[in-house]
């Protein structure tokens, strides 16, 4: 991707979080682009840290984390260093965010029309009722029918489907030219998803805005993604369009998540399903073999050695394996193991 | 096959509104016919508001239906006092979080249904540790809390807990929409074992269809308070009558390179329990929707002697069903 | 590890816990041992020994370590045996109002409906009563005793466990483990004891550090009014009241007393504070 088509570009970002008697590193040097009009979805399970690199990004994390980044560009703009006020001026006007609860993020007691023209108001020189009009329009767009009601309705009139969709036109106010969606559609019903995920996905199209997506589910991201960065304890471990990581994933984290998600017509009814055994490890500490190591059945001598840097697998696409590049020397069998019993330790699971 | 437990028009009401609000009836569930034979397991389908879950608590029998009856091998519920319908009905919660009390040991949460029946001792302790070794949970976790477990684990205690009394039947809240991917599809291995193991009758309650296709025998699909379409498995896969059944179906986002977003074509949102749309309650969202959805509300109609559908217009008619014009 | 357990080890981390249990521990220790640190028995009087000052004082002594008050009892002596009173006090007032408060909210809670309704009256009815005129009526009324005071604050004050209690299993109620404990046939008495009290301690544990205290302040108001402990039974409220009349000439007559309620609350508070800060699960636990 060429430097001015780039609107988002993170370099070696870190987030540690002092915790009683050790630290915490939940994101460790992670890479992300994000061009204009394209949608990147950051995927991963609970814990890989993939909602803390979106709060970094949007300089949300709380002050107790220590963020640092190489390089952290919206646009031309180096973020890394900007002041608390900028922050504030870049948040909802050039940044915005979907949360993935649209009732905790609307403020219960302010009604959509308000809370709509505040952000507005706070980013441009406007008149109130210029700002109603935009929001208007707005509501429109992400096809809410009866927007002029709406305006004057409080958050907790509205359907949950109804909610994420003025999340959507909020988001939308100010033009601007990053978007992150952590999970904006698990809290919805299926059917309402699909709607929720085509209108993001069609005003994204129009406005060539860049979305960042981050979500645990596989589905939406082959609906959705153009390309996909995954993410395990903390670090990405692989890199790729939508179609190459889905069609044949590299790193073994990749393709023992594809292999445990049952899909109707392909699996069949009671088909031992992959799995992948063990749990995500606490992050302390600085690596000294591969994160993936105690889990994964590929796993050799070589692996334990030293961290596993990021390798260039051609077409584009990354990954943090030795295994070979091409994607020969894997056997998507070897994820349907018996159940495990004694076999995973308990030592790592106490809570955290 | 008997069924081991049937469910005949079962209607629960709930009054909305408290103190000097005024009072509104919600009809979670209207009218419900449902039977389930032994060793089988239903899928029960549905979105959030549906009634599903209403369902699962008349089953465990922590509601009374307002009216209508439900049997369990044979004999009205009512008919068991609360150990002898334990017995029979226990249930696996959606989240594993708040499914375990936190104050008591694994061993201890999953002894409790023999402890209340009044069983103890050496004999019951030996139980738990092999029924923990048939769930997968490692052994040294027995004598531990559930808040040094990870999901997976608790929700492998939950399993156990609702097989120690050797239940008829297994009622599947949601079971794996709280946990991971790669740890949901070990759960659901887990309950596929066990159902051919136990010759379990098992309700699977889920919006996911896709833990549906893998685990059920038949499924149910409910729309406000109502079973709209219900059939082996495979027929509802692969060829659904009513058109809230088909939406479901296409909602399902498979991981698979090269998939688009579906066509909903679902008009306006879910409509509130409180105030039902006339006639058909599904026809505001349907996109075959004719006059007559409004008016009338359709009949259960059978397409063969196990699948049956809510529907004046229904999708898949095979040519002998088709009106002759 | 239980949480029972991990709550300990926190507690044992909380400099709060440790400088509040301190103290407290040596008041209790010293209110026990009353007999062994002081060889003056509280009430008997000696005239010519009156308002001996306290040893700090010019004309003090180590005889009497804090002075006697004006019948010449050593004021040391009534001060440890008064910490027995208002100690005991706060602990038995405590158990009355605690099982009726704890009762009242876990029935609340648990059913919701009308026995919330009657119950949430109840305790409406009692939040208008003003806590120390009720008092007073009946203590001079019925006339004063140690029990009947302690009875009569312990029927008064149960209204926050009530409160804290209710709200608490209001939201336990909700838990899934609940609901598995009914499918499972268990009895509403084990689901009651086995699921919902253990889990509200915390709470608890809090809300009776904070009546303790509460209790205690209400005795020494009660005997600050004439309408308390009576002579010859001694409480550091009453010490305070004794001593008002000498507030212009030997004012240390009423700021031993008083420093030493100001000291047992505080210490009260702190431990009240810690055990809600080590209580206080993290996450979903």
């Amino acid at each position: 991707m060429s430097d001015d088509t780039r609107i988002l570009s993170v370099r070696g970002l870190n987030v540690q979080i002092p915790i009683p008697g050790s630290t915490l590193w939940p994101v460790r040097d992670v890479n992300i682009d994000v061009g204009r009009g394209e949608t990147v979805a950051v995927v991963g399970e609970s814990g890989c840290g993939k909602s803390l690199t979106a709060l970094a990004i949007m300089g949300l994390l709380p002050r107790q984390a220590k963020v640092q980044s190489e390089a952290l560009r919206l646009n031309a703009e180096s973020l890394a260093e900007a002041s608390p006020k900028r922050w504030r001026q870049l948040r909802g006007d050039r940044i915005a965010m979907i949360f993935q609860d649209p009732m905790t993020a609307l403020d219960p007691c302010y009604r959509i029309g308000d809370q709509m023209c505040e952000i507005l108001q706070q980013h441009r020189k406007i008149s109130r009722s210029a700002a109603m009009k935009r929001s208007l329009d707005l509501l429109g767009k992400v096809g809410i029918p009866a927007p002029e009601e709406r305006l004057k309705q409080y958050p907790h009139q509205l359907s949950g489907g109804l909610r994420q969709r003025v999340m959507i036109a909020m988001a939308l106010l100010c033009e601007p030219e990053l978007i992150i969606a952590d999970e904006p559609t698990t809290a919805l019903d299926v059917t309402i998803q699909a709607q929720i995920l085509r209108l993001l996905r069609d005003i994204q199209r129009e406005t060539n805005i860049g979305l960042l997506l981050i979500t645990h589910d596989l589905g939406v991201v082959a609906g959705m993604a153009d390309r996909i960065v995954v993410m395990y304890g903390g670090e990405v471990v692989e890199v790729g369009t939508c179609d190459q990581v889905l069609a044949q994933p590299l790193h073994p984290y990749t393709e023992g998540l594809v292999r445990s998600i049952p899909v109707p017509g392909e699996t069949e009814q009671g088909e031992a399903l992959g799995y992948i055994p063990g749990i995500v490890p606490r992050q302390v500490g600085e690596r000294t073999a591969c994160g993936f190591v105690d889990r994964c059945p590929y796993a050799t001598s070589a692996c334990r050695e030293e961290p596993i840097a990021m390798r260039d697998a051609g077409d584009g696409r990354l990954m943090r394996c030795i295994l070979p590049t091409d994607g020969s020397a894997r056997d998507p069998d070897v994820w349907i193991l018996p159940d495990e019993t004694s076999a995973q330790s308990a030592t790592n699971s106490g809570s955290l | 096959m008997p069924e081991v437990l049937t469910m005949r028009g079962v209607t629960r009401d709930y009054s909305v509104g408290s103190g000097f609000a005024r009072k509104q009836t919600l009809r979670a569930l209207r009218g419900v016919d449902l039977g389930v034979e032994r060793g089988k397991t239903l899928g029960l389908v549905g979105e959030s508001g549906c009634g599903k879950s209403t369902l699962a608590k008349i089953l465990l029998g922590v509601e009374e239906p307002t009216s209508g009856e439900v049997l369990v091998g044979g004999k009205p519920i009512q008919s068991y006092d609360r150990i002898e319908r334990a017995r029979l009905i226990q249930p696996v919660f959606q989240d594993p979080y708040s499914s375990l009390n936190p104050r008591m040991t694994v061993e201890a949460i999953i002894a409790a249904p023999m402890r209340v029946r009044g069983e103890g001792g050496r004999s019951l302790q030996a139980k738990v540790h092999e029924l923990a070794g048939e769930v997968g949970l490692p052994r040294h976790l027995v004598e531990a809390y559930p808040s040094q477990l990870s999901g997976g684990q608790r929700q492998r205690v939950a399993i156990a807990r609702a097989l120690i009394g050797e239940p008829e039947i297994l009622i599947c809240d949601e079971p794996t929409s709280a946990l991971d991917v790669s740890v949901q599809s070990q759960i659901l291995n887990l309950l596929h074992n066990l159902k051919r193991q136990l010759n379990l009758t098992m309700i699977l309650i889920s919006h996911n269809l896709a833990v549906v296709h893998h685990l059920a025998d038949d499924v149910a699909v409910m729309y406000l308070g109502q079973i709209v379409e219900r059939g082996p498995s495979r027929d509802i896969f692969e060829a659904a009558r009513h058109p809230y059944s088909d939406a479901l179906l296409k909602a399902v986002l498979p991981p698979r390179a090269g998939v688009r977003l579906p066509e909903m074509g679902l008009e306006a949102e879910f409509p509130s329990p409180v105030n039902p749309p006339s006639g058909c309650t599904f026809h505001p969202r349907c996109q075959k929707a004719r006059a007559l959805c409004a008016e009338q509300a359709p009949c259960r109609t059978d397409a063969d002697a196990e699948h049956s559908y809510r529907c004046h217009f229904p999708n898949n008619l095979k040519d002998e069903e088709c009106p002759q014009v | 590890m239980s949480p029972g357990r991990v709550a300990l080890r926190r507690a044992i981390r909380h400099g709060g816990f440790w400088i509040g249990g301190t103290i407290i521990f040596v008041i209790v220790l010293m209110a026990i041992f009353a007999p062994l640190l002081t060889p003056y028995d509280p009430s008997v009087q000696s005239l010519s020994e009156g308002f001996v000052p306290p040893v700090w004082a010019e004309a003090g002594s180590w005889e009497h370590p804090l002075g006697t008050d004006n019948l010449g009892r050593d004021y040391f002596a009534r001060l440890l045996y008064g910490a027995r009173i208002s100690l005991g006090l706060g602990l038995l007032t405590v158990i009355i109002s605690g099982t009726i408060g704890t009762a009242m909210g876990i029935t609340a809670g648990y059913w919701g409906g009308w026995p919330d309704m009657i119950i949430n009256f109840f305790i409406t009815v009692r939040l208008t009563l003003p806590v120390v005129l009720v008092a007073l009526v009946v203590v001079a009324l019925i006339g004063s005793s140690l029990w009947l005071l302690i009875l009569v604050i312990g029927l008064l004050l149960w209204d926050r466990f009530a409160i804290v209690v209710r709200s608490a299993t209001q939201q336990l109620a909700q838990r899934e483990y609940i609901t598995s404990a009914r499918a499972i046939g268990s009895s509403t008495p084990r689901i009651l004891f086995r699921e919902i009290l253990p889990n509200i301690t915390g709470p608890l544990v809090v809300v009776t550090s904070i009546e303790i205290a509460h209790a205690i302040l209400l005795e020494a108001a009660l005997s600050f009014l004439g309408l308390g402990v009576q002579p010859p039974d001694v409480s550091w409220g009453l010490m305070v009241a004794e001593a008002k009349a000498q507030l212009l000439f030997r004012p240390w007559m009423i700021a031993i007393p008083g420093a030493a309620l100001v000291l047992l609350i505080f210490a009260i508070n702190l431990v009240g504070d810690a055990l809600r800060d080590v209580t206080t699960p993290e996450g979903k636990a």
